[in-house]
Order: C-alpha cells, then structure tokens, then sequence
C-alpha cells in the first residue's frame, strides 16, 4: 500500500468520514438476484471438554451445556453437530495433532513425514473456492493468529506445514494463513485508492500488469533451462504470477465502507477480535466467499492468563481427568465459543442488499483436530454450525448422527454450490442429510 | 518390548551409493526466505524496510528455514512480494514524502514492557516507581507526538509525579491531578528506526492502612513525523548511478541495467534480459510516467524476477548426472548466502566477475574477510539461532503461575546472553567447543538478579562463571527455559535435545496415546518431584526403552528449574544430578555433562553436520558422508574455529560443485 492511501486512511477513520457506498458496484453479486452463499471454516485446537460440551436434548431448544453457554443470544442460529467422525486422521501413531489438523478440511490421512515430501489432499475450502471462488478478488481468505514456531520441530515427525494450515489447495500446496490483522487490512482494502479516479486506478494496474509480463517472461525463458524439480518450484511462482495478473484485471473497486485499521501489537484477544471482524467485512464486501481462520495452531500451547487459567493448553488437553484440569479446559472452550457467538452475532447484524442477513446466507463451520485432549480420539468430535447457508441449513438445532464422516458434511457443502455430491476425502460416502 | 535405536540423520538413508564416483549433489531452485529476501533488499537499497516479515512463514526442514525443497512460494507470497516490491521502490528508492504513520499500543499488551506492576482493569499498574515502555520502529526522523493516557491514584501530601521518556531518558515532567483518566502529551523530534517511547511513575507513596499512590497507563500513542517533507531515501544513489541531466536518458537507462541491475540478479544480465526490462520502461514512459518512475518499474520487475526471488543455478545439461563447478557467480552467492544470509557485496561480486574467486587463495581470504565483516552475525542470527535453540527462547510460555518472575524483558535478556556468548566463539576464532565449556557469560542486570549473581555497573557485562555451577550453553537460562514445559522443567526434552542437536543422534518420537506425566496433585497426596515422576515412567516397560536413553541425560540438569535458575531441591527433595549419556559415561552435574560431550568426537561431526546443511540448504544424503567426513577432519586440523569450517565446507566439492538430476517426477 502507498503512503499516500494508508495516511489518506488514517485521515479519513480519523476524521469520521465514511468512503461513498457504491452499490452499483454490488451488481456481479446479484447476478440471480440473490445474495451469494459463503462459507466460514473456524478451528480451535487441542479438542473439547465433551461432557461440558454436547447436549443432552435433541432438536431445537437444546440445553446449554457450560462450554456452550456463550452461544445463548444467538442459539437459534447455531446447531450443535453430534456423532460426526474425521477417521482418516486416526492412525496409531504419534501426531494426532498434527494429523487432525493436515486433515481438519481435507479428510485425508497425511502421509508422515518432517521433509519437502508433504502429501495431503484438497481442503473442502479450496473445492468450494474452486467454484465460487472466481466470483470475488480473492478466491478465498486464511487467516490465523499464530505464525510458525521459530524453529522446526513441529509433532512427532510430521512436517510443520500440517500444524499451521488448514486451506490445500493441492495435495502438496498448504495456503499459508496471515496472522497479522494489520496485514490483512492493507491487503483487503488498501488497493482502492479514493483519491484517484477509476481510468487511474485502471492504469495503475495495467502497469502492475506490464511489470509481471515482464517476470514471466524472464520465467519462460528460464524454465526451459531447469530440472525437473526446479520446474516445480518455478511453477509454484507462476501460479502465483497468474492469479495475480487475474487479480489485476478484476480491478480493484470496493463495494463498502472499510473497517477501522486495526492496531499494531495486539494482544491475543484483540488480534481475534480483529480478524472477526475482518472475516465478516471481507464477507459483507464480497471481497471473498470462502474464509479459514485458525484460532490457534494444531496443538496449540497458548497460555490464557487473560480467561484466569494457569497452564498451557495443549499441557492441559492431556487432563487424566484431574477435575482441576477439566475446569480449566471448560474456561478456554468457553472463550472459543464466545469468540463464536461474537462471529455469529457480527454476521447477523449486516444487511443484505435483498434485507436478508449476511448470516442467512452462510454458513460458519467451528471444529477441532480431535475430540478429547487425553484420549486424542478423531471420532464424536465438536462440532458447530451456525448460519443458514442460503438455504442449506435449518440453524438452532442438535443434530445428532451415529459415527458419521464428517467427510459428509463436506459433501453437502458442494451441492449447496452446485458441484457434483461426490464423496469428499478418504471416507466420504454421499452428502449428509439432515441439515435442513 | 519396544526397541529404541538412536538414529543418525545422516544414516536415515541407508541406501548403498551407486557405484558412480563422488556426488555433490544438488540444491533445488532456491527461494530467498524471509531473512534473506530483508537482508538482500536492506544491502540493495540501504533500507531498514523488512518486507519478509509480512510474507507467510517459511518452513523448515532438517532444522532450518533455508531448505530449498521446503521453501515453498503460495500465492499469497506472491502477492506479498508484489506489494514489497512496489512498496519498496516507492519508499526505499524514489524521492517522495517521508512515511507517516501512528502507532497505538495498549499497556497491557505484548508490545509494551514495564519493569514492574501488573495489568488492571484498564490498562497497566506501575505501583512503585518505575516505568512503562512501548518499543516502536519509526520509519523517518522528525517531530513526533507522543501522547499517553494515564490515571493517578491519589494517596499522601502530593499528587502523582510522572514522566514521558525516550530510549530510557526522561524528557518532561508531569503533575497528575485528581483520579480522572487523562492524556498528557509532549512532541519530540526522534530519528528513524527503533525508539522506546516510556511512562514513568515518579513519586510512589504507601503507608499501610493509609493509603497507596499509584499511577495507571491504559495506551501510549505516537503519531508522524508531522513535519515530513520530500527526501530521496539512500536507495535513490544505488539506483541511479547516472544523472539524467548529464547523460541522454536512455544512456542511463543502459548504464543501470549494466551497473545495477546485477546486483538485484547476481550477475551481469543478457542482452536479450536487458533489452525486455529496456522495454518496459519504455512503455512506462509512452504511459506518461516521468523518468524516475519508469525506472522504478523496471526495478520493480527486476524484484518480481524468479532471478531475485530465487538463487538461480544453471546446469548445461539439467538431465546430466555428470557433476560440474558453480559459476563464479553463482559460487559468489553461495558463500555470501551462507556467511552473510544475504547478497555478495561489491568486493565478493568484483571477484566473481573476474572469476578469481576459483582461485583457492582468493576463496580463502574472501571467507576471511566476510566472517569479519559485521554482515557476519548473521550466522549467530541464523546458523545458531536455529541450531542451538535461541529463537526457541520466543515461543516458549511459562507459566505465570509457576514462574511469574518470567517477562518480556527477561525472554529478551535470555535471548542476548546467548546470541553474545556464541557470537564471541563463532564470530571471535574460538573454539567451537567452547560453546560447551566456556566458563564466562554475558548478563545484564535482569539475568544478574535472575541467576543471582552481582549486578553489572551498567549494560552488558562479560562475567566469570568460576565457583558457579553453569558453564556453556546448556546452563544459559535462556536454552533451559526453552526445553521446559509451562510449569515445570523436562529432562526428556533436554535430553532429547542434547542427543538429537549435539551429538546428530535422534531418539523416534513418542508412541501414540501415551499420557503425560501427572502434573496436578490430588488432593492429600505430596507433590513429587519430576525426577521421581520420570524414575515412576521408566518403570514401564514400554517407556523404559527409549526413555532411559533421554531422561538420564536430562536428570543431569535438574538444578535448573523451568526458567533456568539453580535450585537445590524440586518439591522438597533434594536434587541429586547423577545422569549418563547412553553409552554409559556418567556425570554428577551440568558441567562434567558439558564437558563429556565437548570430548565427544560426534560432537565435533555434529557440529560439521548442522553447518553443511545450513550452508547448502539442503538435507544431507548418504552421498555427503565422504564430505562430512573429510570436512570435520579439516576442522579437527583447523583447531575447530568456525573459519576453519567455513573453509572447509567451502573448499568442500559439495559446495562447489553441482549436477542435474534424472528426468521424470520430482
């Protein structure tokens, strides 16, 4: 971003001015004259306290369990999912954590390994992505709130790339997260420069456009010189080069009123506070359909000092059942889902174009690697899904399924974007029925 | 039962070598990672800009995050560098406004370290007299305000004193009425880069029963410079080394891409290479941009190019297993990225370009210069930081409450110490063993109070460990720290560790579903120590195989709790530091453990080992054994100074040589 936009920016949130809405610009949105289905995938890791966690009714108006209390103003648009499975992440071996979360969105068991030879399949993001995607700036967003270790030694021989990332686009190709909300910010909303017109804007970005001509150029000549390793790396750079250059040619105009820049340096709540609040406007702006977000890395051992909890949390998803250390567990998964429901409730109050609410029309996904921190049991997992997804899911309920793929669900996802009910991952065996 | 074997990593593919002769083998298309890509563009453009921070982080491999088969580039990197590279001609090369900016942090968040007190309700609590300082990286020298928003609680004959300070001196005095949130605020004219902007609590007054001063600060805020004006940033020379008005512009042009433009590539461009980026300024110009700006473009492409995002090496015959030398050029690079994580500077690339740099001699004395060259710490900050876990020291969390005298400002100090004590061996022509048995550190005054020794008249200050029980790295608070849990320390993981990272030899990971130790006491029962904890484990079978090789390496270090201080008893038992190494050698403290493996001869080809693949940015195979072998013989003879390695691994045919690989899949 110049210095020129992010002053102008700063000037301008100072000063309390809004950027002019342009709803002409709104007009790819309504191309069936509804609003477009999104999707949100959130993970939190380390599991759940299950006992504190899934409801003893089922159907609507189910009871509140501790860990779920937070979700008591917005209950009628989350359902609890019961009895669903990720099975190809139990393996016996070590690095439940690391295969819980390679295979959290692709339903695949990774293949094991700490060196460059990661295999994993496509995440359910990315084949959504893949069809909706092309509506938007950006494909899709991920987004996290922690970046790598500082040195690499991940879980148990498998390779870091399983623990930081949830979004594959490819079997060896993990979407790396951006952590800083500041970051995401600029990369949301700095390219709409106000102060130009549209033919400067367009020319600018033709220019972007000439200077990585010329890159691919210099990389055209270059392949041919290269083996066949190298060839993959530089195809990794021309992917990138490509989805830029479409970028570029899709303009940049912004169909909203951005945010409020976020601070730099904020502490772990604020940071979550941020992306939430990012997620839903890149949604509300149509900048994108399809959101990740981590809340933490697979097998995270954040401490919550902030929650009044002592210990770390991945030291304390191993409980033995200590019923001091199960009470600390019930704290943090309570601050997870009120970091849910806040989501929730954001989506809930942006209108639509058509008077329906954003939350109407999406669908927000929150799971974990595992189920329960000591046994690191991949099967009855904690699941929410909250939102109507446009008419995919009838929200406000527990839904239970006996030993079930989550695969499944996955699939119900693709038909709701018109993609073929294909199964999803190593497990799938058809969509899911009973969301609706 | 489970049988443990330690494995060497260079054993792991045992596979017999084909018959073929000597392989040096070959390093993927390498991408600039994050600290190479802000070192390269800090020495092109003279800049403190460090774009790598904002892209995706690099994986590692074998311990580091220069693995070229590891190093992947997403499309959000892509994009990342897009914007770094249009933000860096905007802002490190062409004249332009100076950067504006403002800064808020919140007192009670990580970017913000107070040397006491404790978060409250709104913000932070200095409850005795002392400060509160929020470090910020300015990007241009000028007049800044700096406003905090501050609470007095008013007890005794006075109201709170305070005062705003810079980089630690104070700069105004505050009175501070009444107990109403309110700012105070002071323009100060600051330099660019990094400044600690601080609050600071005067006049504490307590007298129990009676009542308690105290002054609370909720944000510190920092706006400008305000009095920004157009300057050409040092980047402007070492982009244009011709003047427009004294030569025809396209003359310029020309002398740019001849003088400049291979130091952006690292090596002298082809007619065909110049002639497209001479186009494209072209273009810019027909699209109206003024002459400055159309050359941005063109170093703006220049930064997009795979031949600056990536090391580029060429093989003639990419299918041809036959080996070949590097170029000079590329022989250039190789060394400067391994010395310096960064570009070769003028005097590496004048000797590429000659090709006197395959002259041995020359080889020889460009190593020597380099590694005394301040570029040089990069080595501590990259090689070592990695190797001997310093930058582990950043994701480690005590727990607060076990250990709630660890803060920012004691992470810091631990990280300093070890980066000053290994920086003296490596950097300094030591002995590489000493980094085991050197029996003097570096403290400050926070590790002085931490590890109780007497405080430094000021600064940093080089003390004797004599009549102390630590010596070298294992006894630094920082690496103690680093292999502890949360709440407690981990003979397994130190023990592992000193394995797995001292002696090459790695223990296999955990099986699945086993439980933790039991940390938590029920209720009546005492509280064991981890020793007893550990000696309970290894009762069982199918822990005992390979524990009993880590834990009794780890329980030699127990007199050191989880942040590193010295302790003589763990949950009332006094500790006893008996430990051995699994060959049975024992030991009764960290330092005869130290001074075992500083004898080891894996030692010494540990160290070889983690510098070779660092230094090539590959995974060793068995192919290298010859190599690692004859380079830590060099090494032996060389005294074991870091020079002598780094000659060694750069004489070495691995290092110099390369080849193409077989057709067909990666």
């Amino acid at each position: 971003m110049s210095a020129v936009t992010r002053r102008w920016l700063i000037r301008s949130a100072a000063a309390g001015v809004a950027l002019p809405f342009l709803p002409s610009l709104l007009s790819g949105a309504r191309a069936d004259d509804a609003p477009p289905r999104r999707f949100l995938f959130w993970y939190a890791p380390n599991g759940q306290r299950m006992a504190h966690w899934v409801p003893d009714k089922v159907g609507a108006n189910y009871d509140l369990k501790p860990i779920l209390e937070p979700l008591a103003p917005v209950q009628s648009d989350v359902s609890v999912l019961t009895g669903l499975a990720n099975r190809p992440a139990q393996v016996p071996v070590a690095g439940d954590h690391a295969r819980g979360t390679g295979s959290f969105l692709t339903c695949r068991t990774v293949v094991k390994t700490a060196g460059a030879d990661i295999q994993n399949g496509v995440s359910i993001d990315q084949v959504l992505a893949g069809k909706i995607g092309s509506e938007t700036t950006l494909p899709s967003l991920e987004l996290g709130v922690e970046g790598g270790a500082s040195v690499g030694v991940c879980d148990s021989g498998y390779s870091c790339a399983y623990v930081r990332n949830v979004s594959w686009a490819g079997a060896a190709t993990p979407l790396p997260k951006m952590n800083d909300p500041r970051l995401v910010f600029d990369r949301l909303f700095s390219g709409f420069d106000p102060t130009l017109t549209e033919a400067e804007r367009a020319k600018r970005r033709a220019l972007r456009s000439s200077v990585l001509d010329v890159a691919l150029e210099d990389a055209a000549a270059l392949q041919s010189k290269l083996s066949v390793s190298d060839r993959y790396k530089l195809d990794e750079y021309l992917t990138g080069v490509r989805a830029l250059e479409t970028r570029l040619q899709e303009g940049d105009e912004l169909a909203c009123v951005p945010p409020e820049i976020p601070g730099s340096n904020l502490d772990y709540p604020s940071t979550v506070a941020a992306m939430t609040q990012l997620m839903v406007m890149a949604l509300k702006c149509d900048l994108t359909r399809v959101v990740t977000f981590m809340l933490g890395n697979g097998g995270s051992n954040r401490t919550y000092e902030f929650a009044g909890v002592s210990g770390a949390h991945h030291e304390l998803s191993h409980h033995q059942d200590n019923p001091e250390t199960l009470d600390k567990l019930t704290t943090i998964g309570r601050w997870e889902v009120e970091q849910f429901a806040a989501l929730v409730a954001a989506l809930g109050a942006e209108e639509e174009f058509d008077g329906s609410r954003l939350l109407d029309n999406t669908l927000a996904y929150f799971s974990s690697e595992i189920s329960d921190g000591n046994r690191h049991n991949h099967d009855d997992l904690p699941v929410l899904l909250a939102g109507g997804g446009g008419g995919l899911h009838a929200p406000g309920r527990h839904l239970v399924w006996e030993e079930t793929p989550m695969a499944n669900l996955f699939t119900a996802f693709m038909g709701g974007v018109g993609l073929p009910e294909n199964p999803f991952g190593d497990d799938g065996t058809g969509p899911l029925d009973g969301l609706l | 039962m489970r049988r443990c074997l330690l494995l060497s990593a260079l054993a792991l593919s045992s596979c017999t070598p084909e018959e073929r002769g000597p392989d040096p083998g070959r390093v993927t298309l390498h991408r600039l990672n994050a600290t190479e890509y802000d070192n390269t563009v800090r020495d092109l453009f003279l800049t403190d800009m460090r774009p790598g921070r904002t892209f995706p982080d690099d994986d590692f491999g074998y311990g580091f995050d220069n693995i070229a088969d590891t190093l992947s580039l997403s499309p959000l990197h892509l994009e990342l560098a897009e914007a770094a590279s249009r933000d860096l001609v905007n802002r490190a090369v062409l004249p332009g406004l100076a950067d504006q900016g403002r800064w808020r942090v919140e007192a009670e968040s990580d970017g913000a370290t107070a040397t006491l007190g404790g978060a409250s309700s709104e913000g932070w609590n200095l409850w005795s007299n002392g400060s509160l300082t929020a470090g910020l990286n300015l990007p241009g020298p000028g007049l800044y305000s700096f406003t905090a928003r501050v609470q007095g609680q008013q007890a005794g004959p006075d109201p709170v004193q305070m005062a705003l300070g810079l980089d630690g001196v104070q700069r105004e005095t505050f009175e501070i009425e009444g107990s109403a949130w309110q700012e105070v605020n002071l323009q100060l004219t600051v330099s660019s880069g990094y400044h600690g902007f601080s609050v600071h609590f005067l006049n504490d007054w307590y007298e129990e029963g009676v009542g308690d001063r105290n002054l609370l600060v909720d944000w510190i805020d920092v706006e400008g410079p305000l009095d920004a004006e157009a300057v050409a940033p040092p980047g402007y020379d070492e982009v244009f080394r011709c003047n427009p008005g004294l030569m025809p512009e396209d003359e310029c042009v020309d002398y740019i891409l001849r003088n400049f433009a291979p130091r952006v590539w690292r090596r002298p461009l082809t007619t065909e290479e110049r002639e497209r980026l001479t186009g494209l300024y072209v273009h810019g110009r027909s699209e109206g941009l003024e002459f400055e700006p159309a050359v941005g473009l063109m170093v703006q492409a220049m930064l997009m190019s795979p031949h600056f995002l990536f090391r580029v090496e060429i093989d003639d015959d990419p299918e041809s297993l036959e080996p070949h030398d590097l170029s000079a050029w590329e022989l250039a690079s190789r060394v400067s990225y391994f010395l310096w994580s960064s570009m070769p500077d003028e005097e590496l690339f004048e000797a590429a370009e000659d090709g006197s740099l395959l002259d041995d001699a020359v080889l020889n004395a460009q190593i020597e210069r380099m590694l005394e060259d301040p570029k040089a710490e990069a080595l501590v900050d990259t090689l070592a930081s990695q190797w001997l876990f310093i930058r582990a020291v950043d994701d480690t969390e005590p727990d607060y409450a076990a250990f709630p005298e660890f803060d920012e400002v004691l992470r810091h100090s631990m990280q300093e110490e070890m980066r000053r004590n290994v920086a003296e061996v490596m950097l300094g022509g030591g002995d590489m063993r000493a980094l085991l048995t050197q029996r003097s550190t570096w403290i400050d005054a926070r590790l002085a109070e931490h590890y109780g020794f007497a405080e430094p008249a000021e600064g940093w200050e080089r003390v004797s460990l004599e009549g102390t029980d630590r010596q070298g790295v294992l006894t630094t608070g920082g690496w103690l720290t680093a292999l502890s849990y949360p709440t407690r320390t981990s003979p397994t993981r130190r023990g592992a560790w000193v394995l797995a990272n001292l002696l090459c030899e790695e223990p296999p990971p955990p099986p699945p579903d086993i439980p933790g130790l039991m940390e938590e006491t029920a209720e009546g029962e005492e509280p064991a120590s981890v020793a007893a904890l550990l000696a309970k484990h290894r009762e069982d079978p199918t822990c005992r195989s390979c524990h009993q090789l880590m834990d009794p390496i780890g329980l030699g270090l127990e007199n050191f709790d989880g942040v590193g201080r010295y302790r003589q008893t763990d949950a009332g038992e006094v500790i006893e530091a008996q430990g051995s190494l699994p060959d049975g050698r024992a030991f009764d403290s960290a330092r005869a453990l130290s001074d075992l493996l500083a004898e080891d001869a894996r030692f010494d080809r540990c160290v070889v080992q983690k510098t070779y693949i660092r230094a090539l940015g590959r995974g060793p195979t068995v192919e290298d054994l010859p190599y690692v072998e004859q380079i830590t013989a060099e090494y032996v003879a060389g005294g074991r100074t870091f020079s002598a390695l780094a000659q060694a691994i750069v004489r070495s045919d691995a290092f110099r040589m390369r080849r193409g690989e077989d057709g067909g899949e990666p």
